[in-house]
């Protein structure tokens, strides 16, 4: 099957910044991928590559399987939900949601009742005359979604499309989002800094640095077996572990990852590893604990690790030393960089 | 010295300074209306009020034998300013008002859409300098300049000989209506001076209208598939309009009321503004010159209200 | 210049005025009070603070003690504006504000035996009726001038010996026409200057004053002028302006002052002046003092030592205008000569007819001509082409 949106070798380069640097990416119909990385590390620009606001310094992007390099944004069967929803405040909500078709040409009536029944699937029948400064931030993003779905594109992209919106509203629109992609069965590409969200609504993730992707793989993987120790930071959750600690572990000399549910608590006696309670945060259903192993600090990695101990268990109070048992597949090494 | 023991939290301020800071800052509203009430009496009052005498004004006569004027209300002296050579003034100076401001929208606004979307750091302060630099010089001093430019021997006829074009200029002054002896007295000459004069206040409300319209809702009417051109007439222009009506504001009352400019770059007709000095000046026919000044209010108002109802303001 | 009809209805007052004015005049001129304010058109007071070569103060407040103080005005309106507020010693009052100074009682009767240089003033001038009422004199006479025809001497040969050349499409010397190379003064006045092209071309309409029209009289003036706009690129109204278009916009003859033709003669611009057959108008300043004068001492001394001093002379060839005082075109008091006060026009007084302030009562009959302010709007008709 052909990709939906596939990235050759592609850079954008800024002067001597390297926005994106010889990215090679595959993203397949119906797939809802993330784009997950740091403010800066290229995400947002590969999301404009592909709605063509910026063109490639080096490579080439393909929409299924047809080099769009060069193509200006208004030749792309593809639509982007914008950051601050990029309303226009000129018109009501009712011509925002049919301007595509205006522009496409679709008579008025036939754009009225499309642009209505967008609004609808968006839960906003009856909206279609007020202005945008009259809606509420989800209202908004709602109608920036109608905007871009009535066009019927192949591909949607949202650029960090729930960043405006508080957190009750951020986790409501999570499931709705989802739920909607599967409805319309197309491509969603969105971008995020929000590794939770990336991990929770993704069928795949990337993981963007400096430029370059880290890691793409399913939410799974990129938690349980992060590529790079940048991946494991920046997803969190994960022990990152100095090699010397690895080593303690029972793994190779190099830095690698192990989750702290793999961890599991008993009495220090016979241990092979014992630490000290240093600290306990509860999580509800979990407590999350970390433990000091007494190594000694090693020069650029730390000695304590996060335990999470299930709820029902004993929880040991700060100053206790407990011993640790662990899974030995769950010991993940990683790449250096 | 006890002078630190003696002090408890905070001294009191003493005196009528001290006494006032603190009833201003109890009473916000005191400092409120303290700030507003001269500028509110300056308009209310002077402004209003001498727009209110003038108006006044129009409404009485002129004696036809003694000059005196007649303080009786009448309509007469606004029938006198429908009289074929005063329709002519208002007529010539509307079109006039109307061609400037036309002019200047097509000159201001590629100037002020490369300011407000393109021009970064140095190059934006290069524009602001270059709208504002002509400011700062005498009025008269640029209106003189351009009637050098444009005089038969001039630097513009010049131009069109060393070009071998003199007969295209030529022929292009033999038109009655908007040509002349010489650019600099012709109507043409006119209209060139009235477009550089006001070009800045075109220029500026435009571009602080652009820097307002977010990137986004350009990429986002080209990613709904709108071509360059599309997204212009859409999306650009009507929310550019509110800065364009008040660039239009500015150049077309501006026009409407200046008197100096006809009076040096021209065919010497009267323009409103010239009329209404010259009657209210020499002929002491102040109801007539009152009438006359009404002309560019009701035209404003009207031009308002048309812009209005074409959804001008729509995007404030 | 403006609505002397108010003045003129309140000439009927003047004979009383006169007879309550005498009794406020001084009998003899006592110590300065140290400083006059004077009224005075822009040019009219120098100090040498432009040129240091024409000042006509200093020495005067050297020797009286007087501080000279000047507003200076641009219309006779004005100037009759700032009289009317009070405050001022002296004006130059322009023959079309001149009367309605006296009427409105702003300027007082002088006894010209406390001006001993007022012998010396030009006979001519002594009476004239912009400043001498029923034989009471107000005012000393300061300056005057024609509105000559300038021409280039490139293109006329020989002086034009008539204004039609500003009149009447003709093909000049260069075997161009006229057209678009003349110019008129942009002032309602200039009507006067067609009025008095008719007298002497069109005698059947019975002109007999350029300033008194009746209603025939001035459809043909009107008549005279609309042809005129045809041959007119552009009036003038400013003498700066004027040189400009004479420098750069090929105008070869126009209604002109001595001040200008002065100004491009200086430039080496191949112009000179004339006044052709049918004679010309001009204008008459007179040095008046207020009623209700501060300082009238000083104002007595500034009036003796505007006839006296070396301003007579030096004034007229700042301003390119002929010196009240005959004497001061050849007694060296400054840098005037008497050729050029033959320049300025010194000889042409009798052709001259002097600006006053067309008043719907005139010689004609009560309400037989017509009044200023209708020459105002017909002539703004005239040249926006109607």
């Amino acid at each position: 099957m052909t990709a939906a949106v596939s990235f050759r070798g592609v850079s954008r380069h800024f002067g001597t910044v390297k926005a994106v640097d010889g990215v090679d990416l595959d993203i397949a119909e119906g797939e809802f991928f993330a784009m997950l990385g740091p403010s800066g590390s290229g995400k947002t620009t590969c999301l404009r590559l592909i709605a063509g606001f910026e063109t490639p310094t080096a490579g080439r992007i393909e929409l299924f399987g047809e080099d769009v390099s060069g193509r200006p944004p208004y030749r792309r069967a593809v639509n982007t939900v914008f950051q601050d929803y990029a309303l226009f405040p000129h018109l009501n909500v009712l011509d925002n949601v049919a301007y595509g078709l205006m522009i496409a040409g679709v008579p008025k009536a036939e754009r009225r009742r499309r642009a209505e029944e967008a609004l609808s699937m968006m839960a906003l029948p009856g909206y279609g005359g007020r202005k945008p400064s009259e809606l509420s931030g989800g209202q908004r993003q709602r109608v920036a979604l109608a905007r871009a779905l009535v066009n019927r594109p192949r591909v949607l992209l949202l650029d960090e499309p729930l960043g405006a919106l508080d957190l009750k509203l951020r986790e409501q629109m999570q499931d709705e989002l989802k739920t909607l992609q599967r409805k319309v069965g197309i491509t969603f590409v969105f971008v995020t800094h929000d590794q939770g969200e990336a991990l929770s609504m993704a069928d795949r993730v990337a993981v963007f640095n400096e430029g370059r992707i880290q890691q793409v793989g399913s939410p799974e993987e990129v938690y349980a077996r992060p590529r790079t120790r940048f991946v494991a930071d920046f997803v969190g959750g994960s022990n990152v572990l100095h090699p010397g600690v690895a080593a303690l572990f029972g793994g190779r000399p190099a830095w690698a990852s192990l989750r702290p549910e793999a961890l599991r608590l008993g009495p220090p006696e016979g241990a092979r590893i014992t630490g000290v309670v240093t600290a306990a945060r509860y999580l509800g259903a979990a407590t999350r604990l970390v433990v000091d192993l007494g190594a000694g600090a090693p020069p650029d990695g730390r000695s304590d690790v996060a335990v999470l101990v299930p709820g029902g268990h004993p929880v040991p109070a700060p100053g206790t030393r407990v011993g640790l048992a662990w899974d030995a597949e769950a010991l993940h090494p990683m790449a250096t960089e | 010295m006890s002078v630190l023991a003696d002090s408890g939290p905070r001294p009191a301020r003493e005196g009528v300074g001290g006494r006032l800071s603190d009833l201003l800052w109890r009473r916000p509203g005191v400092l409120l209306a303290l700030l507003l009430v001269p500028p509110l009496l300056w308009l209310g009052v002077v402004y209003l009020g001498s727009l209110f005498a003038l108006l006044l004004q129009s409404f009485f006569s002129i004696d036809e034998f003694s000059g005196v004027i007649d303080r009786t209300p009448t309509l007469k002296t606004y029938g006198e300013l429908l009289r074929p050579a005063n329709l002519d003034i208002i007529w010539r100076t509307v079109l006039m008002a109307a061609a400037v401001t036309v002019a200047s929208v097509a000159v201001a606004f590629p100037i002020a859409y490369y300011a407000a979307r393109h021009a970064r750091g140095r190059w934006k302060a290069l524009f602001y300098l270059g709208v504002m630099l002509p400011l700062w010089s005498s009025y008269l001093v640029k209106v003189y300049a351009w009637k050098l430019i444009l005089a038969k021997e001039g630097i513009v006829g010049w131009g069109f000989d060393s070009l071998g074009l003199g007969r295209v200029l030529e022929a292009f002054l033999a038109v009655p209506g908007i040509g002349g002896n010489s650019l600099s007295v012709s109507p043409t000459g006119t209209f060139i001076v009235f477009v550089y004069v006001w070009l800045p206040f075109m220029i500026l409300p435009i571009q602080a209208a652009l820097e307002r319209v977010p990137d986004s809702l350009v990429e986002a009417s080209g990613d709904l598939g709108a071509t360059p051109g599309q997204t212009f007439r859409h999306v650009i222009w009507p929310l550019a309009l509110p800065g364009v009506v008040a660039g239009s504001i500015f150049t077309f009352s501006l026009t409407l009321g200046d008197y100096i400019i006809p009076q040096i770059i021209g065919t010497s007709a009267r323009f409103i503004g010239l009329a209404v000095y010259q009657y209210q000046g020499t002929a002491g026919n102040v109801p007539l010159a009152a009438a006359f000044a009404v002309v560019p209010i009701v035209i404003m108002g009207s031009y308002l209200a048309v812009a209005k109802r074409l959804g001008a303001f729509d995007a404030l | 210049m403006t609505i002397l009809a108010r003045g003129a209805s309140a000439l009927a007052l003047l004979a009383m005025l006169g007879a309550t004015a005498a009794q406020a005049q001084m009998t003899e001129v006592g110590d300065g009070e140290g400083a006059v304010s004077i009224v005075a058109w822009p040019g009219y007071i120098e100090r040498g603070e432009t040129d240091p070569a024409y000042d006509w103060v200093t020495g005067f407040e050297q020797a009286t003690g007087c501080m000279v103080d000047v507003k200076t005005a641009n219309t006779s309106d004005e100037m009759v504006a700032l009289m009317n507020e009070g405050g001022f010693d002296l004006v130059t009052a322009s023959g079309d504000a001149s009367l309605r100074l006296v009427a409105g009682q702003r300027v007082q009767a002088i006894d010209t035996d406390l001006i001993p240089s007022w012998s010396k003033v030009d006979d001519r001038l002594k009476d004239a009726p912009w400043h001498t009422v029923d034989g009471v004199h107000y005012g000393v006479p300061y300056q005057w001038g024609p509105n000559v025809l300038m021409y280039r001497t490139d293109v006329f040969p020989e002086a034009p010996t008539s204004w039609n050349v500003v009149f009447e499409e003709q093909t000049l010397s260069d075997g161009q026409s006229n057209k678009g190379r003349v110019q008129a003064y942009d002032g309602p006045i200039y009507i006067a200057d067609a009025a008095q092209y008719l007298m002497a071309h069109k005698p059947e309409l019975g002109i007999t004053s350029p300033y008194e029209l009746n209603e025939d009289q001035y459809k043909a003036a009107l008549d005279l002028l609309r042809a005129q706009r045809e041959l007119v690129g552009r009036y003038w109204h400013d003498a700066m302006i004027q040189v400009d278009d004479v420098q750069n916009e090929g105008v070869v003859a126009s209604s002109s002052w001595p001040f200008q033709v002065n100004l491009l003669k200086a430039d080496g611009a191949p112009v000179a002046s004339t006044i052709p057959e049918e004679g010309a108008t001009g204008w008459a300043d007179t040095l008046m003092m207020a009623a209700d004068a501060e300082h009238p001492n000083c104002a007595y001394r500034f009036m003796e030592h505007s006839l006296s001093s070396n301003l007579q002379s030096d004034l007229s060839v700042w301003f390119g205008s002929v010196p009240a005082v005959p004497a001061a075109c050849s007694d060296g008091s400054g840098q005037q000569t008497q050729e050029g006060c033959d320049a300025n026009g010194f000889q042409d007084f009798d052709r001259i007819r002097f600006w006053t302030t067309p008043t719907a009562d005139c010689s004609q009959g009560e309400g037989a001509c017509v009044p200023y302010y209708r020459w105002v709007s017909d002539y703004i008709g005239v040249i926006g082409g109607r």
